[in-house]
């Protein structure tokens, strides 16, 4: 079997603030092999953000990772010295974030924002170093880069400044590419363009890619497999196929039940009572229980362990068994079914 | 006024809407206007008693610009808004302005500023109130909000505590209770679901259906994201660049769509469905400025259909393809 590229085992990481610890992550465990592309998908505070800022080991001040391995091709990045880290950041795993607008420097020009980096970890001249960088400038689909490159941000829109991102990120040749929410700022049709590159830089690099987003559109279209994530847990890992045909934890059922849909006609949204959990004291045994319609007794007591129920899919529930699928969810599902007739 | 006899049903008209903003230099003594952004440039759109109304595009087509001036927070630059054939920036009688103030309202896109963080929610909610029915008694005016409250899933205890205390979803729902107090006729949304958790998004959406139908309201949607839209509105409008290039039923535009922009745009939408190989369409390019709005049809430059000589010189007539079915292009779509 193929050892996985990064493996992060049981991550544990506080927050310490002036109203109390925030148990931003409690116990995550997530895999990426080589050349796959795996989604983190969850709503705003479930850790997905703090996770990859946990594995580049960037988190701000007051946060420290508690317990836990962070193994990357079998080595653990936790115990690392940040001059280790230096030389893993950005040569080994890339990351790009959700806004564009402020990832960038905006009073450097776009060159001294990637050839000093890319002379440093590629160890080439400045003078190659300038050539790479306008290479990589021309594959994301800026044109006429040899002269851009002297621009400043500020002369560039925000779907140009993600390309730019991705070229600044893909130049240094990374194994792994971390995305954090890449379109979400962005429009719909350049969130088209940009969500394309992706898929081409992908391909042509031989990357991995751990796309985080709340947006399921953009999980179902670019990954192979996909962790959901809930209130600083992972709720259940399943192949992108089977979260969207056969989805096992009650919340992600929950979750493809209350998107509106382009596809299919839902008379009425099925809702998620009451709000996304505060981690700073966090419900007790599963933190899903208080919004969770099969929640018993055993719920607010246990924490539900990450079981494997089938082959490469894992849930933590202690009811997965009883969780029905609703008739919109079937609906979904039968809308996809249709399709895969229609197509054979 | 003929529009009114012409179609009762009419609630708001908007006539040859334009709102454009000068752009200024600074000179040596005055500053000096060297050009406009152009944020809305000719919208004409009718909108009937009791429908949802939606708004799509994506951002600076000038949405957001169209429901301001709706809204009188922004006087147009040049032609109408007729509210029940009235125009709303010339009313004759401070009357006429009051009963027009109270029945339009506005929910805002982002709950963390829309409300005043120095105010009870008894207060925010309850000052319309005072203004338009000043002689109500307070206790009278506290049992609206208790009211008010109970419809849009809080408690009463809610109404002694300020902004803060909330998390988004509440927060909408403190503005949608705001909104509603006044007992309004028509409620313009501004991307009221566009900075909320998904699960949390559905309980938003679900709960400005069931008060439309209790308070027989009637709604215009302005979202960019069109799965909420096509789940909302029973017409939709797209706009681009400040003007609106298709518009239509639901049904119209969602099975019948005819407009390359509005064909694009669907099909940039990245669907929760793994083996929904789409045929794509990526539009080049990024939208124009609206400062330098391009020659004959504003879309040709992205067009995948554009013929480069008659969509760069004329710009395309709305035409009604279907019984209200409009498009503005040369060759739609069929």
């Amino acid at each position: 079997m193929v050892e996985p590229l990064l493996e992060v085992k049981d991550l544990v990481t506080y927050f310490f603030t002036e109203s109390g610890i925030v148990e931003a992550l409690d116990g995550i465990n997530l895999t990426v092999y080589p050349k796959e592309s795996v989604g983190v998908v969850g709503e705003s505070g479930c850790g997905k953000t703090q996770t990859a800022y946990s594995i580049l080991k960037i988190l701000a001040q007051n946060g420290k990772i508690m317990s836990g391995q962070v193994l990357y091709k079998g080595q653990d990045l936790v115990p690392m010295s940040e001059a280790e880290m230096r030389r893993i950041r950005g040569k080994e795993i890339a990351m790009i974030f959700q806004d564009p607008m402020t990832s960038l420097n905006p009073v450097m020009k776009i060159s001294d924002q990637m050839i000093e980096i890319i002379a440093m970890h590629r160890d080439v001249s400045e003078e190659e170093a300038r050539e790479i960088a306008i290479e990589a400038l021309t594959a994301v689909g800026i044109s006429d880069a040899a002269n851009r490159i002297d621009e400043y941000p500020h002369k560039f829109s925000g779907g140009m400044r993600q390309r730019i991102l991705i070229a600044r990120a893909l130049a240094l040749r990374p194994s792994l590419l971390i995305a954090d929410e890449p379109t979400t700022a962005l429009d719909v049709t350049i969130q088209a363009q940009v969500l394309e590159i992706i898929k081409e830089m992908k391909e042509q690099f031989n990357l991995a890619l751990m796309l985080i987003t709340h947006n399921l559109g953009v999980v179902a279209e670019l990954t192979d497999r996909v962790h959901i994530f809930y209130g600083g847990r992972v709720a259940e890992v399943a192949s992108t196929y089977d979260i969207f045909t056969r989805p096992m934890h009650p919340y992600t059922i929950a979750l493809l039940e209350s998107i509106p849909s382009l596809d299919v006609e839902k008379g009425r949204l099925a809702t998620i009572p009451g709000s996304v959990p505060q981690l700073i004291n966090p419900p007790s045994g599963c933190r899903f229980h208080p919004r969770c319609k099969y929640a018993k007794e055993k719920c607010s007591k246990e924490i539900p362990l990450m079981e494997e129920k089938e082959p490469g899919r894992f849930v933590a529930c202690h009811y997965w068994e009883e969780v029905e699928i609703s008739d919109i969810a079937e609906e979904v599902i039968g809308s996809h079914k249709n399709k895969i007739k229609q197509k054979t | 006024m003929a529009s009114e006899s012409e179609n009762e049903n009419v609630l708001l008209e908007l006539r040859d809407l334009r709102k454009w903003f000068p752009v200024k230099e600074q000179g040596f003594i005055a500053s000096r206007q060297v050009a406009n952004v152009k944020a809305v440039d000719g919208v004409n759109l009718q909108i009937y008693k009791g429908e949802t109304l939606g708004l799509v595009g994506e951002s600076g087509c000038g949405k957001t610009t169209t429901g301001k001036v709706i809204v009188k927070l922004e006087p147009p630059t040049t032609g109408q808004v007729l509210y029940r054939g009235q125009d709303i920036y010339s009313f004759h009688t401070r009357e006429d302005e009051m009963y027009f103030k109270r029945n339009v309202q506005m929910i805002f896109q982002d709950p963390y500023s829309s409300l005043n963080p120095r105010m009870l929610v008894m207060d925010i909610i309850g000052e319309g109130l005072q203004i338009h029915e000043s002689h109500m008694p307070r206790l009278q005016r506290e049992q609206i909000v208790y009211d008010l409250l109970e419809k849009v899933g809080l408690e009463d205890y809610h109404a002694m505590r300020y902004p803060h205390e909330f998390s988004g979803g509440q927060r909408q729902r403190i503005g949608i209770a705001r909104a509603l107090a006044v007992n309004p006729e028509l409620v313009v949304a501004d991307e009221p679901v566009s900075a909320l958790d998904v699960s949390v998004q559905a309980q938003i959406l679900n709960l400005m259906q069931d008060l439309q139908k209790e308070f027989n309201l009637t709604y215009i949607f302005v979202a960019h994201d069109l799965s909420v839209i096509k789940h909302v509105s029973d017409r939709v409008a797209v706009m681009y660049l400040g003007t609106i290039v298709e518009y239509g039923t639901n049904r119209q535009i969602f099975t019948k769509t005819a407009h390359p922009y509005s064909v694009a745009l669907m099909s940039a939408i990245p669907r929760p469905d793994p083996r929904r190989k789409m045929k794509r369409i990526v539009l080049p390019g990024e939208p124009p400025s609206p400062i330098n709005i391009p020659s004959g049809c504003r879309f040709h430059p992205r067009c995948y259909k554009s013929d480069n000589d008659k969509c760069i010189k004329e710009d395309p007539p709305m035409i009604e393809l279907e019984p209200g079915h409009f498009v503005k292009c040369h060759y739609p779509e069929m």
